[in-house]
């Protein structure tokens, strides 16, 4: 097992978060399989939890701490509080000789892809420091991938941030990009990455991207005939995981894409009839090109109802 | 230091546009290849002629609008849709191949020696028109490597000029990746078509890139199915210094800047 810091609480404008949706929010990340939480301390105050370890004077520190889950004897949840031991380093690279026995969080590294990263892995993990924290930066969008090669190559810890665009690698990516690759070293429940997805929204006032990996609402929407006749068959064939995985759902939309059976499936889904079928996917293409996006159900509904009711018109004349 | 010269086979207006609550009229289809055209992408993947009239007329207008890209078609391993493309005056006709046991079996519902049969006669077509022939090995990041191989022959045997390698459901890591890209043999050339499931497509195209792979796939604001593809704008980012597009990352912006409330008529998908 390795250690996934979650960063996300030092790096947002917590003013305003109540001390309910602040609980909630940490539940849900240990939950999902973070082993530490970064927290300013002026957050430390509002945590609920009934076994604060730590004294006055750690509480009143200026810096950050790390929430610690623990498991007591009869296997209920225990909180307790340490200090932030990780000294944070922008290192240049090749220098770790004065690191032994120290406990170093590597910061940055944006580059470190387009490097020979093996080699630097490598004499990271020969350097006898005691333990070297990575929170690979993400302004280069490659900090998902450095911190899971990180991992796999022997590192013992991860620093994250949930959702995260550019400061550091997107919690959810990296335990997701885990579990996929070696479940061995990581154990949570990412079943709950849409409430706490919901819950960011909420605490953050920010909007996560609909599209984005892992937690965005429309990632598992299926317009293209292609992809839905392969959804159809086996939802394995287009899905990198199964939707309920991180708790989502699969959907299939209509759209300019869309196929034949597409049309039949939505049909039936919404119980209309299946005459002119043809004839409502050309309307459906050319509907969706004008309005730039794919139809709801409602449209939908609307569409067959005005495509089939002029079939059975022409007919009877 | 040097800079390895790289290409980008921009797929907005064929993988991108395939995101749900994405559409786009023949002129805004016009518009963007265009803007690709003008910044300096090599290869323009248009669209599948096959999905009808609009699609053709658009395919046609753009190879039309284009000074200096290679227009793509992209189709399914199917003669008609390959007909369409030629008809439409496609630069290179693109032929996805299922590669995976997985696609082969529950998507195609064939065998291995029909999916190279099939090859081979859509092959056949395309050389009689005279078109250059590329080959997309679809899922081949989940792919029987016995069966790569043979594929990668097959493509060679039948004078394709580019194997596209797709990590399709976006499961690969830059390590695998780079495991794949470098037991392709050197004789063909290798493009590299990355899915950002796991939020590292831009990670696994440099590991192809610097693996050997020529082109790497991208498309405007990274769209495309589920988590989208190889954002354009993040991969020049990355490489910057490193490897050349042969695109100026400042144009790309804005004029990308520009194309963006055409791309993204709801605006929640971008946030």
């Amino acid at each position: 097992m390795v250690t996934i810091i979650d960063r996300t609480l030092t790096n947002l404008k917590t003013n305003e978060i109540n001390s309910q949706d602040l609980n909630h929010f940490c539940d849900l990340l240990f939950n999902c399989g973070v082993t530490k939480i970064e927290l300013t301390s002026a957050l430390v105050s509002q945590l609920k939890s009934p076994t604060l370890a730590g004294d006055a004077n750690m509480l009143n520190h200026p810096g950050n701490f790390f929430l610690v889950q623990a498991v007591d004897p009869e296997h209920q949840k225990i909180w307790r509080l340490e200090p932030n031991e990780l000294l944070e380093k922008s290192l240049p690279i090749d220098n770790f000789s004065s690191f032994h026995n120290q406990k170093i969080r590597l910061i940055g590294l944006d580059d470190l892809m387009t490097q020979d990263y093996p080699s630097f892995f490598s004499n990271l993990l020969n350097s006898g420091a005691d333990t070297f924290d990575l929170c690979p930066g993400n302004h280069n969008y490659c900090a998902t991938a450095i911190a899971l090669e990180w991992l796999i190559a022997g590192g013992t810890s991860v620093s994250c941030q949930f959702a995260s665009n550019h400061d550091f690698a997107p919690l959810e990516e990296v335990l997701m990009a885990l579990k996929l690759h070696d479940s061995t070293l990581f154990s949570g429940d990412l079943s709950v990455l849409n409430e706490l997805r919901c819950l960011y929204e909420k605490i953050s006032n920010d909007r996560i991207a609909q599209n984005k990996a892992i937690i965005g609402t429309d990632i598992f929407k299926v317009e293209s005939g292609i992809h839905v006749d392969g959804v159809l068959k086996n939802p394995q064939t287009y899905e990198p995981f199964n939707p309920q995985m991180v708790g989502n759902q699969r959907e299939i939309v209509v759209g300019k894409h869309s196929g034949r059976q597409s049309i039949l499936y939505k049909l039936k889904e919404q119980n209309l009839s299946e005459t002119a079928t043809r004839n409502l996917l050309k309307q459906i293409k050319g509907r969706c090109t004008q309005l730039g996006r794919n139809l709801s159900d409602w449209e939908l509904r609307t569409l067959a109802s005005e495509v089939q009711n002029d079939y059975k018109q022409k007919i009877c004349c | 230091m040097t800079i390895n010269k790289k290409y980008v086979v921009d797929t907005t207006l064929r993988d991108g546009e395939q995101s749900p609550g994405i559409a786009f009229t023949i002129a805004e289809k016009v518009t963007i290849a265009q803007t690709l055209d003008a910044l300096g992408v090599s290869r323009i993947e248009a669209g599948t002629p096959a999905m009808g009239r609009d699609e053709c007329r658009a395919f046609e207008k753009i190879k039309l609008a284009c000074q200096q890209a290679q227009i793509i078609g992209w189709n399914r391993m199917n003669l008609s849709d390959i007909q369409q493309s030629i008809n439409c005056g496609a630069d290179i006709i693109h032929v996805c191949v299922p590669a995976s046991d997985l696609l082969i079996r529950e998507k195609l519902r064939k065998t291995k020696i029909q999916v190279l049969e099939t090859l081979v006669a859509c092959s056949d077509v395309i050389q009689a028109a005279q078109k250059e022939l590329t080959i997309g090995l679809e899922d081949a990041s989940r792919a029987d490597w016995d069966f790569v191989t043979q594929l990668i022959e097959t493509a060679r045997d039948l004078g394709a000029t580019t194997l596209r390698f797709s990590d399709t459901v976006g499961i690969m890591s830059p390590l695998l990746c780079k495991s794949a890209i470098i037991r392709i043999p050197t004789d063909i050339d290798i493009e590299v078509h990355m899915h950002n499931d796991l939020g590292m497509a831009v990670a696994n195209s440099i590991q192809g890139l610097r693996s050997g792979a020529k082109y790497a796939d991208s498309t405007l604001f990274g769209i495309g199915e589920r988590a989208g593809n190889c954002n354009l704008e993040h991969l020049l980012i990355a490489t910057q210094g490193k490897m050349d597009f042969g695109i100026n990352l400042e144009e790309l912006q804005w004029r990308q800047a520009l194309l963006k409330p055409l791309i993204f008529k709801d605006d929640r998908l971008y946030a």
